[in-house]
């Protein structure tokens, strides 16, 4: 069953074709992938997923509800949250304050919410640094106190943007683990990454973008060997 | 010290007890005190405690930097006296009107200046505050223009035939600066242990993140504005009724605006006793500087001769320099003490701890 259709979605700043008449859906429980490179429109496609911009045509689906026009707040509350490919962590509050703001989304309680919040901060094990100030944190815990901020909200879609970008592979092995963690507690999944090794390996399925349009969709083994996909990533020499 | 600890909101049973102190010591001082100068140098810090603490709601936890808080100050002053002295009707009630005006008047802007951010926003609030005052200076038939509005004697309070208390001293606005003071305090307290106040500090700290993660800004800013705008306006009541005169360049003014913005950012922003710690600092110094008290000090000490040319320079001019002492003083703060000096404070005893143990 799908918990997210996109159909037909365009997005336009200005002339530019930012998203133009894209369509897929994603499926309960799974991990999509959304792969691309540079100005394909992942984060474009995002930010109109999640409220941020309002698709230009077209229509999202998330639950059975339609999306459009809603506020990212009130996307969040529906339970569709995201993280963002540059961090953004509230750098003077401590770690497990970050994360009791997302938990804030479902409660009005203090307590409750820093219960939701440590448990979290468990997932992403950082419990140790549950007292440090966000801004002191180096770049992978960075990552995962944002994963850990979502998670807070009780999603029951999560959109990741790049978690992966800038770490080293001990951290991204982590990172890999945790998505596969949070899959295994019935969140679905869809990230954008663009280490290829990784996402093959934890896709189920896989979306290609490219210059706005979508390019491809279907299995990793599929995909790496459409040849639309390899001519985009390589040049036409290689299709 | 671990046994006075509590855990809740990490305050310890001994500081608790010290505040009750210093609060009942507050409630004292008129018993012991008589000086009337003395009251009113502690009434004027309770304005600025009050107008620094509520901007602090909105700038120092939801980082919005309004520099036009004196548009409700303004709004607070002219309602309580415009409803007094043409409509007589009793301050008591009038403050109330003014806290609501102010607070619908906030709503109003919020609406349109929430939608800027940064340094737009800030520009938007001081043009905000701009048509207050000359809206002010214009609206003869209501506000009385530049001449501004004076009262002679500010009604009693009473209960049905009691009389409560009469106004004719100092000494009750100086319970009823405290009393606001002191609400103010608490209400920011309460604030920030609250979900509100982490709704407002996650605003502050990045407002994409925060609608991200379920916050409805505009809600929520105008909520931080709400309280601020409504505390802001008692404020100008109290300070209208205790001076008994109101204009546009007073109540409305720039300057009004700068000023709570400085005592907050003094103090030490985003914490509850910041604002009052400024207003302790600010208010006294900036009084000694405009009655020529230093200069006279300095004389007296000794230490400058009265005759001798920087006695003549420091008598005459001194007290007309007191708004470039000012700047320089900000501009000091800002560079060894960011976070105001309850920050500074807090960072020495934290290092000395260090050095103990």
């Amino acid at each position: 069953m799908a918990i997210l259709e996109i159909k037909r979605v365009s997005k336009f700043f200005g002339g530019l074709a930012a998203n133009s008449d894209i369509s897929f859906e994603v499926n309960h429980g799974m991990i999509m992938g959304l792969i691309g490179p540079n100005g394909a429109g992942k984060t474009t496609l995002f930010n109109c997923i999640t409220g941020y911009h309002p698709p230009s045509r077209g229509e999202i689906i998330f639950d059975g509800r339609r999306m459009n026009g809603l506020h990212p707040d009130a996307v969040c509350k529906f339970g569709m949250a995201r993280t963002w490919q540059k961090v953004r962590p509230l750098a003077k509050m401590s770690v497990v304050d970050n994360v009791m703001v997302g938990a804030l989304c479902r409660t009005n309680s203090l307590k409750t919410a820093r219960e939701i919040a440590m448990e979290q901060v468990k997932v992403v094990h950082m419990e140790h640094r549950a007292d440090v100030r966000a801004g002191s944190l180096p770049i992978g815990e960075r990552k995962k106190l944002e994963v850990a901020r979502v998670l807070a909200t009780r999603p029951k879609l999560l959109l990741l943007d790049e978690v992966m970008g800038g770490l080293n592979p001990t951290e991204s092995e982590e990172i890999i683990e945790l998505i596969i963690d949070i899959r295994k507690l019935g969140i679905t999944e869809i990230i954008i990454e663009h280490d290829m090794k990784a996402i093959m390996r934890i896709s189920d399925r896989i979306v290609v973008l490219n210059s706005g349009e979508k390019l491809a969709e279907g299995t990793p083994q599929e995909v790496v060997s459409n040849s639309a996909v390899i001519e985009a990533y390589l040049g036409a020499s290689h299709a | 010290m671990k046994v006075f600890t509590n855990n809740i909101s990490g305050i310890s049973t001994l500081s608790v007890l010290f505040l009750i102190a210093f609060v009942a010591l507050l409630f004292l001082i008129p018993k012991f005190v008589t000086s009337t100068y003395a009251l009113h140098i502690m009434i004027l810090i309770f304005i600025s405690v009050i107008t620094g603490s509520a901007w602090n709601i909105l700038g120092g936890y939801t980082g919005q930097y309004s520099v036009g808080h004196a548009a409700y100050f303004g709004v607070g002053a002219y309602t309580t006296m415009i409803l007094l002295q043409y409509r007589h009707i009793a301050p008591w009630y009038g403050v109330w009107a003014g806290a609501v005006v102010a607070l619908a008047t906030g709503l109003a802007i919020g609406s349109i200046c929430f939608r800027l951010r940064g340094p737009y926003f800030v520009l938007a609030s001081i043009a905000v505050a701009e048509i207050f005052r000359v809206t002010a200076l214009n609206l003869n038939n209501l506000t009385n223009g530049a001449e501004g509005i004076l009262i002679t004697e500010v009604p009693p309070l009473r209960i049905g035939n009691t009389v409560i208390t009469d106004f004719l001293s100092k000494v009750p606005f100086y319970y009823t600066g405290l009393v606001m003071a002191l609400a103010v305090i608490a209400v920011t307290w309460l604030v920030q242990n609250s979900k509100l106040g982490y709704y407002f500090q996650a605003i502050r700290e990045d407002q994409d993140a925060a609608h991200s993660l379920g916050i409805n800004l505009t809600l929520y800013k105008n909520a931080a504005l709400a309280i601020s705008a409504f505390f802001t306006s008692l404020a100008g009541s109290l300070y209208a009724l205790y001076v008994g005169f109101i204009d546009p360049g007073t109540v409305l003014a720039l300057d009004l605006s700068v000023q709570i913005v400085i005592t907050a950012i003094i103090g030490g922003i985003g914490t509850v006793l910041g604002p009052a710690i400024g207003a302790v600092v600010l208010v006294p110094f900036s009084e000694a500087l405009r009655s020529n008290m230093i200069a006279q000090a300095l004389i007296d000490s000794g230490l400058v001769k009265e005759d001798s040319a920087l006695g003549t320079f420091l008598k005459d001019q001194l007290s007309h320099a007191h708004v470039l002492i000012y700047g320089i003083l900000l501009v000091v703060v800002i560079l060894f003490m960011p976070d105001g000096v309850l920050g500074f404070v807090k960072k020495l005893v934290a290092k000395k701890r260090k050095e103990v143990s």
